[in-house]
C-alpha cells in the first residue's frame, strides 16, 4: 500500500513538473539531452522507494554530478533499459539496495563486456560471490550516476580504493610512493611515475595477494634493475625475492612474520578452502584440539590429513617472510632505509620467527591466517611437513645442534680417553715391572 | 700380487725414508685442510650468527662460497692426480673382505693397545699403499662420498632458484640444508680425530712433518 502511495506521490510530482515549463530545466541543464529531462522532472526530486527489506532508496539524480558524468551521452535509458514510452518500473518490488546495484553491475557488462570480465576474475567479484556484501560492485568504485573519466581515478587521495582501505591509503600516503605523488611526482628530484592503487593492484581484476606472488612482479615491473641490484650484494638473490616479500625489508618499521602457506604442489596454487568444509579457522581449530596454535606433531597431521582426504592434491607448506599486516605493506620507505642486515633475520631468536602463521586461501581467494607454535620451524619433523622454507638461523633444527655438541664431544673424547688409556696401559706395565 | 700384498706382514721392513707424498697430493692436503677450517668456521658463523661475531652473516656467507668452490675445485685436482697416477692403488677396495677387516681390527688393537706398549706398528707404508685399513675405510668414506654429498647440497644451497629442480626432486630445501648439516657434523668430528691421529707418530711431529715435505721417516 505505501508503494501504491509512493507512486502515486510520483505521479502527482510528475504532473506538477509537467505544468512547469521544461525550457527553464534546460536553461539550468543545457549539457543534459532532451529526453533526460523528463526522467530529471522527477528524479531531481527527493523521491524515495520503500524497498522489501524495509529501507528507503533515494530515487533522486544529482544533476549537477550527472552533468560532469561521462555517462551523460548515452542518456538514462542507455542504463535503464526496462524504461521506455509508457513503460516504467516504478511498481516492480526492488528486494534491497544491494540487490538493486548487483542486477546493474550486469547492466554495466553490456557496453563494458572486456572490463567485467576482468572484474568476474577479481577477489571483489569472488567475495560477492560467496555473500560478502562489503564487496565492492560497479556502483561502489565509479557510483551510479556520476561516472567520472579514467584520469579521475589517479588522485593522490586514493579515491575510490581509499572508501574502504582507509587505513592502507593513510599508509600509503606516507610512503615514498605516496609522498612522491603529493609532491607532483618528483623524488630526489627526479621526475617518476610513482605508482597509485591500480598500478600494482589493477584496476578490475585485482588478485588476491596470496594469489600473486605478493606483487613482487609487480614491483619488479618498474624497478627493472631491482633484480640485479640485488645480486650484486644479497647472495642468494632469487630465492630471497621468492620468498620474501618486498616489503619485509622495504618498510623498515613493519612488525614481520613467518607464513608457512598450504600450496598445492600439483595445481602450483596456494589451496583453497574446500567448498565442502568449514572455515579456515575451523578446519585448523580442529587439528589445534588445545588451541595454543599448531604445534609440529599437529602442523604434520594436517598436512597428512589434507593428502588423504583429498587424492588430486600434494600439499606442502610454502614459507614466507612477510609483514604481518597488509597496512605496513603499503608504509614502502626509499630504498636507502631499507633493512639490510642479514642479522635481522638470520637469528635463531630474530624476530620474523618467534611470530609464526599457518595460512590458507579462503572460497574468495583471500588468506586467512592461523597461530602456529614457533618450534613448528625448529623440530626434526619440520623437514617434512615444512620442506620448502629454510633460513640460516631462524629454521635451525635442535636436534642437529645437539648432534654437534655430540660430534665436538666426541671429537676430543676420543684423544683425552686415548691419551688416558695410554697413561693407564703405561703405569700397570711400569707397575707389573716392579 | 697387489702393492697392498707385498707390503704386509710382520716380517717385512719398513724402509729407511719413503717418498710417500707427492708434491700435487701435499698441496691438494694443505689446501683442503685450510679450505674445511675456513668452510668450518664460516658455517659455525652462518649456522649460529646469535652466539658468533668472528666476522658479518653476509661476509661468513660469501667467505663459505667462495671456499666451498675452491674446495670443490681442489676435490677434483686430487681426483684428477690419482685417476692419472699409479697411485690410485692406494684407494683401491680391499675385495678381500675378511683378510682387510681382520687387518682393520689388528690396526685397532695396536692403538688401543700396541702402540703404548711401543710394539711395532701392523702396516709398513708404501707410496702405492701408504694408508692403514683404517685410514683407508675412512678416506674412501670421506672422498667418495661425504665430501661429493657436501660439495652437491651446499652448491644447492649456493643458488636455490638455479637448482630448484634437483631441490624439489630430493625432497626440497630442508633435506638439503639438514643433509648438509648431517655432512657439516661428520667433518667436525673427523677433522678432530684427524688431527690427534696426526700425532700418532713416532713423534707428535713426524706425521705432520710427512705432510710438509712428503717423506715418511724410519720408524723406531
Amino acid at each position: 500500500m505505501k508503494t501504491g502511495s509512493t507512486f502515486c506521490a510520483l505521479l502527482l510530482a510528475i504532473a506538477l513538473l509537467g505544468m512547469a515549463p521544461a525550457v527553464s530545466m534546460a536553461d539550468h541543464h543545457e549539457e543534459v539531452s532532451n529526453p533526460d529531462l523528463k526522467c530529471l522532472k522527477c528524479h531531481s526530486k527527493n523521491l524515495k522507494k520503500k524497498l522489501e527489506d524495509g529501507e528507503k532508496m533515494s530515487l533522486r539524480i544529482e544533476v549537477e554530478e550527472f552533468e560532469t558524468s561521462v555517462h551523460r551521452v548515452i542518456g538514462c535509458t542507455g542504463c535503464h533499459r526496462d524504461v521506455a514510452k509508457g513503460k516504467h518500473p516504478s511498481k516492480q518490488p526492488i528486494a534491497s539496495r544491494r540487490a538493486y546495484s548487483l542486477k546493474h553491475n550486469q547492466t554495466c557488462s553490456q557496453c563494458h563486456e572486456a572490463v567485467h570480465d576482468a572484474y568476474k576474475g577479481s577477489v571483489h567479484a569472488s567475495m560477492v560471490e560467496h555473500g560478502d556484501v562489503s564487496a565492492p560492485i560497479c556502483s561502489d568504485c565509479h557510483s551510479a550516476h556520476a561516472i567520472q573519466p579514467r584520469t579521475v581515478y589517479e588522485p593522490v587521495n586514493g579515491e575510490p580504493c581509499s572508501s574502504c582501505h582507509t587505513d592502507i591509503n593513510e599508509a600509503f600516503a606516507q610512503s615514498v610512493h605516496g609522498l612522491a605523488r603529493s609532491e607532483g611526482n618528483l623524488l630526489r628530484g627526479d621526475h617518476v611515475k610513482a605508482p597509485s592503487c591500480a598500478d600494482c593492484h589493477n584496476a578490475h581484476d585485482i588478485s588476491a595477494v596470496t594469489d600473486t606472488q605478493y606483487l613482487v612482479p609487480t614491483c619488479i615491473n618498474c624497478h627493472e634493475v631491482a633484480e640485479l641490484a640485488h645480486e650484486q650484494w644479497l647472495p642468494n638473490a632469487a630465492m630471497h625475492l621468492k620468498s620474501v616479500g618486498c616489503a619485509a625489508c622495504h618498510s623498515p618499521q613493519a612488525e614481520l612474520r613467518v607464513d608457512l602457506q598450504l600450496y598445492d604442489r600439483l595445481k602450483q596454487a596456494p589451496v583453497r578452502q574446500n567448498e565442502n568444509n568449514g572455515t579456515v579457522q575451523e578446519t585448523l581449530a580442529a587439528i589445534d584440539t588445545n588451541g595454543d596454535g599448531l604445534d609440529p606433531i599437529e602442523l604434520w597431521k594436517l598436512i597428512r590429513q589434507i593428502n588423504d582426504q583429498e587424492p588430486d592434491i600434494d600439499v606442502t607448506l610454502l614459507g614466507r617472510l612477510e609483514v604481518t599486516n597488509s597496512v605496513d605493506a603499503h608504509r614502502l620507505a626509499a630504498s636507502t632505509e631499507a633493512v639490510r642486515s642479514c642479522e635481522n633475520c638470520h637469528r635463531s631468536d630474530a624476530e620474523p620467527f618467534q611470530n609464526v602463521t599457518v595460512s590458507m586461501s579462503r572460497k574468495d581467494g583471500r588468506k586467512e591466517s592461523f597461530k602456529a607454535d614457533r618450534r613448528v620451524l625448529n623440530s626434526a619433523m619440520s623437514v617434512d611437513s615444512v620442506g620448502g622454507f629454510y633460513a640460516p638461523g631462524g629454521t635451525r633444527i635442535k636436534l642437529l645442534d645437539w648432534l654437534l655438541v655430540l660430534a665436538l664431544l666426541g671429537g676430543l673424547a676420543v684423544p683425552i680417553g686415548h691419551i688416558a688409556l695410554g697413561k693407564a696401559l703405561r703405569k700397570k706395565q711400569e707397575t707389573d715391572k716392579k | 700380487m697387489t702393492p697392498s700384498e707385498s707390503t704386509q706382514g710382520p716380517n717385512r721392513q719398513q724402509p729407511e725414508r719413503v717418498y710417500l707424498h707427492a708434491m700435487p697430493v701435499r698441496i691438494w692436503h694443505w689446501a683442503n685442510a685450510l679450505g674445511f677450517l675456513v668452510l668450518i668456521a664460516t658455517g659455525f658463523q652462518i649456522r649460529y650468527v646469535d652466539l658468533f661475531s668472528l666476522m658479518s652473516f653476509e661476509t661468513a656467507v660469501h667467505v663459505h662460497n667462495w671456499a666451498g668452490f675452491a674446495v670443490i675445485a681442489n676435490w677434483f685436482l686430487w681426483f684428477f692426480y690419482y685417476i692419472s697416477s699409479d697411485k690410485i692403488t692406494n684407494y683401491h677396495a680391499d675385495l678381500d673382505a675378511g683378510n682387510f677387516f681382520k687387518r682393520y681390527f689388528h690396526q685397532i688393537e695396536y692403538y688401543s693397545q700396541g702402540i703404548f706398549k711401543g710394539e711395532k706398528k701392523p702396516h709398513d707404508v708404501n707410496p702405492h699403499d701408504k694408508f692403514n685399513p683404517m685410514q683407508k675405510l675412512t678416506y674412501q668414506f670421506v672422498m667418495f662420498i661425504t665430501a661429493p654429498i657436501t660439495f652437491f647440497t651446499g652448491l644447492m644451497m649456493w643458488d636455490v632458484a638455479r637448482f630448484q629442480g634437483l631441490i624439489n626432486a630430493v625432497g626440497g630445501i630442508r633435506v638439503v640444508n639438514t643433509v648438509h648439516v648431517l655432512m657439516f657434523i661428520l667433518f667436525v668430528f673427523f677433522i678432530l680425530l684427524h688431527a690427534y691421529m696426526g700425532m700418532l707418530g713416532p713423534k707428535p711431529s713426524s706425521h705432520y712433518k710427512e705432510m710438509f715435505t712428503g717423506w715418511e721417516e724410519p720408524h723406531d
